[in-house]
């Protein structure tokens, strides 16, 4: 188990699509405990994706439990995911968003509130899940990163606007 | 009403916002639109403020000579009629993120693919973030879609400006829903 660097833009592996996991070997159960080691080690995080520690495979942790925000709402704690899929999507929350790959920014996404996904959890069991809230949104966030995605691609607005009708 | 639009920048401080408005308030003026950010370390106001009597841009320039003392640059110049009415535009708005390590002609190149399809560009913002060895630019960009354009046809024309530049260019749409 191993605090890794949090890489940041433009290191070219955070926009890869990270490659799912076939043969569980060691180096899956090496990778969830650095992913585990690397949040809890930037005090801040909920959450961290393998390519933001340079692996390109798909895993992320996530674990809203211990924040300000998530403490106050249902979740799942330590949420350790490999090959996780959003398998059902519903409502839509607008929420401002920062991430650690890439600091001094932040931006409006637009998030599914409530998702049900699937993950082969770290005992290498199929788990079907749903989430919502702060929890959901930290999920979707790590998961946007196993596709090359970053918040960046998915800023929603610059500002507040009159309501425009068609 | 006769309109007036007033630009305010100067360093960053507590304070501004209520000095500025304290004068418009006590002259008389409403704020229609207004806009106020911090961009580097300079606070910038741009108003568009209107008065029911006061028509003479002197008069209302001699207000702001205190925030002139204070180390505010102020400019103000008269609209003319109808130069206040936010235009009616019609289609779906797209939103455009650019990012990639920094260099020069990002904003330029883009807005020249916009600019020469005639797409309408609403809002803009640029930031310098990232390392000081590692400098990243990022710009996002709202624009409304000319009717007949749809948002794969300006992800098309992204392609080769993302090659070229080897930045990254993401669009979507953010057109709001009515329920």
């Amino acid at each position: 188990m191993a605090v890794k660097e949090i890489l940041l833009y433009p290191n070219p592996l955070l926009k890869e699509v990270c490659a799912a996991i076939g043969l569980w070997d060691d180096s899956v159960d090496t990778l969830l405990a650095d992913l585990v080691a690397t949040m809890v080690d930037a005090g801040h995080s909920v959450g961290v994706a393998a390519p933001q520690i340079g692996d390109t495979r798909r895993a992320v942790v996530v674990d809203v439990s211990k924040s300000k925000l998530g403490k106050k709402q249902e979740n799942h704690g330590l949420l350790q995911m490999i090959n996780p899929q959003i398998i059902e999507r519903e409502g839509q929350v607008t929420v401002r968003e920062g991430c650690m790959s890439v600091p001094d920014y932040t931006g409006n996404v637009l998030r599914a509130e409530h998702i049900v996904m699937q993950f082969l959890d770290q005992d290498q069991q199929l788990q079907v899940i749903k989430s919502q809230g702060f929890e959901a949104i930290a999920i979707q966030h790590e998961l946007d990163h196993l596709d090359g995605y970053l918040f960046l691609d998915r800023v929603s607005s610059l500002k507040t606007d009159l309501f425009r009708r068609k | 009403m006769n309109h007036f639009a007033l630009t305010i920048i100067g360093r960053d401080r507590t304070g501004i916002v209520s000095e500025v408005t304290g004068i418009l308030y006590q002259i008389g003026c409403n704020i229609a639109d207004s806009s106020c950010s911090i961009l580097g370390g300079q606070f910038s106001m741009i108003l568009i403020i209107s008065h029911p009597e006061l028509k003479d841009q002197h008069a209302l320039t001699q207000a702001f000579t205190p925030l002139e003392e204070s180390g505010l640059s102020v400019y103000l110049r008269t609209l003319k009629p109808g130069g206040e009415k936010h235009p009616d535009l019609q289609g779906e708005i797209c939103m455009i993120s650019v990012y990639g390590a920094d260099k020069p002609g990002i904003v330029y190149q883009v807005a020249k693919e916009l600019g020469e399809r005639q797409l309408n560009i609403t809002d803009l913002n640029t930031k310098l973030i990232g390392k000081k060895d590692t400098p990243v630019y990022v710009m996002m960009i709202e624009a409304v879609l000319n009717p007949g354009i749809e948002i794969e046809d300006v992800e098309g024309w992204m392609i080769k400006l993302k090659n070229e530049m080897k930045i990254d260019i993401s669009v979507r749409s953010i057109t709001p829903v009515e329920l």
